[in-house]
Parts: structure tokens; C-alpha cells; sequence
């Protein structure tokens, strides 16, 4: 089992180097081209999250990024400082379900953009774990299983 | 990685947009402050090529929304070609495809518009 981790501050600049240390993880995981996409997206979303709700900003914080791959599944375990972050307090996001133009569903007039990133991990990981501890740390892991590829 | 506009020949007060990269935190700010611009012209109709966006997240579709959100309440429209495969799954996921007029090529929205108008 490999285990390699990357520390870097929580800065929107920063998270092209975060997904691409975890995609390059995920290559070596044996993941296909479709699942490392899902995996990019989701660690993107998460890093995002970070910097937008538990620090509320860039430079605040560190986020430490690890990945493990395991006999079956690549594992990504992303750490933060900021903000408790409680999953059940988002919604899930009020997708609109009838086509463009009709006037049945006036979700389409407002289509929500809020809570999209939680919706992806939801929607393309097998697993998504969140945690915190009584030292200040949120912890957020992410587990995409080998070929079945999930829910995707 | 770039964004880039231009006049839509022989169909006055539309605009096509193109994007090369990836919307996100990289290309997402600009295509917003380009789509706002010509949405505060009062430009009728908005065609966003996505033939050569090679990623999206959800600022991505935020600024995409935002624009068709503004574009709702004046008026104008805001027409979407060209996604990829990964593109169409990502708008489908949250329903978006049922959101956006999307034509597979810039030939068809193209085309499509002159109908329209």
C-alpha cells in the first residue's frame, strides 16, 4: 500500500497542485480515465469548500492532502483547520427535474447553485466520510472504488 | 487558456463566446466579467462554446447559471454548444441540460438562431 501526503496553504492557486498530486495518486491506484475526472472534480470541490466555508477565505489555513491506495479502492483523506464542518447542515441542492421553458416548475426560474460540490462527492464517490476532532481538525475522506467505478 | 468573443455575422445583437481551458478558478472569473459585460449591452442572445473546455467545476456552472439567471430577467437568452462527454455528464448530474438550450456544435446553435430570430 502506497501512502504519500502534500501540505499546502489553503489558496485557490493552490488546488490545481492539490488535484494534480491526487489524480497522479489515482493514475497509480489503476482508476480509469473516468473515475481520476470524478476524482479531480471531488477533490477540487472539497478544497473549494475549505477555503470558502471552514476558513472563510484564502491564506487562512493549511490544507494537507493524503491518499492511499488500497488493494481495491483509492482512498484521498483531505485535512483542514478551519471551521467545523457539519454535512448535514447543507441541503441537498434543488435540482430542476422538467425541461427548459415550462412553466410547471418555478425551481427553473432560480436554478439552485449552492451546495453543488457536496452533491458531486455525494453523487460520484462510493464512500464520503466527514469528521472533526477536539484538536481543531476537520477531516474529510473520500474513497473511490477500482472498476465498478461507483455510482457514477 | 482563454476567453474570446465575437460578433455573430448577419444576426444583430448576438454573441458567441468561446472558451478554451478550464472553467475553473483559472478561466471562471473572466468568462463572468466577459458574459456580464455584453449581458449590460443589452446583447440579445449569448452563444458560449464549450468545444474546447477540457474541465468544469462548480464555480464553472455557477457563472454559467448566474449569466442565464440575468439573461432570464432582461430578456435575452443564453444558448450553450459543444459539450464533451465529461461536460454532459456534470450538467446532467444537477439537471442543468434541462436548464440551458445546448446544441452539440456551434453549426447547429448557430443555425439554430438564425431560425429563431
Amino acid at each position: 500500500m502506497a501512502n504519500t501526503v502534500l501540505t499546502v496553504p489553503g489558496r485557490y492557486d493552490q488546488i490545481q497542485k492539490i488535484v494534480a498530486f491526487v489524480t497522479q495518486g489515482a493514475r497509480e491506484a489503476g482508476l480509469d480515465e473516468d473515475a481520476i475526472f470524478h476524482v479531480e472534480l471531488c477533490c477540487d470541490e472539497a478544497c473549494t469548500n475549505i477555503i470558502e466555508h471552514a476558513y472563510g477565505g484564502e491564506d487562512v489555513g493549511m490544507i494537507r492532502v493524503r491518499y492511499e491506495l488500497l488493494a481495491d479502492a483509492f482512498k484521498m483523506i483531505i485535512q483542514d483547520n478551519g471551521r467545523p464542518f457539519d454535512p448535514d447542515q447543507v441541503p441537498p441542492p434543488s435540482l430542476p427535474t422538467v425541461p427548459a421553458n415550462s412553466a410547471a416548475d418555478s425551481t427553473l426560474s432560480q436554478p439552485q447553485i449552492g451546495g453543488l460540490g457536496l452533491h458531486f462527492m455525494r453523487k460520484l464517490m462510493d464512500e464520503v466520510q466527514f469528521s472533526f476532532n477536539a484538536g481543531g481538525e476537520n477531516t474529510l475522506i473520500m474513497i473511490k472504488k477500482l472498476a465498478t467505478g461507483g455510482n457514477s | 487558456m482563454s476567453v474570446w468573443q465575437e460578433p455573430i455575422p448577419s444576426l444583430t445583437g448576438a454573441w458567441l463566446i468561446g472558451v478554451q481551458g478550464r472553467l475553473d478558478h483559472t478561466l471562471s472569473p473572466t468568462l463572468e466579467a466577459t458574459l456580464n459585460q455584453l449581458l449590460a449591452q443589452q446583447t440579445m442572445h449569448l452563444l458560449v462554446d464549450l468545444a474546447e473546455v477540457t474541465y468544469i467545476n462548480s464555480g464553472g456552472l455557477r457563472c454559467l447559471v448566474s449569466a442565464w439567471r440575468k439573461a432570464q430577467q432582461q430578456g435575452s437568452s443564453v444558448t450553450l454548444c459543444g459539450l464533451n462527454g465529461r461536460l454532459q455528464e456534470i450538467f446532467g448530474m444537477v439537471g442543468f441540460d434541462r436548464v440551458f438550450v445546448i446544441y452539440p456544435s456551434r453549426a447547429e446553435a448557430q443555425a439554430a438562431l438564425h431560425t429563431a430570430v
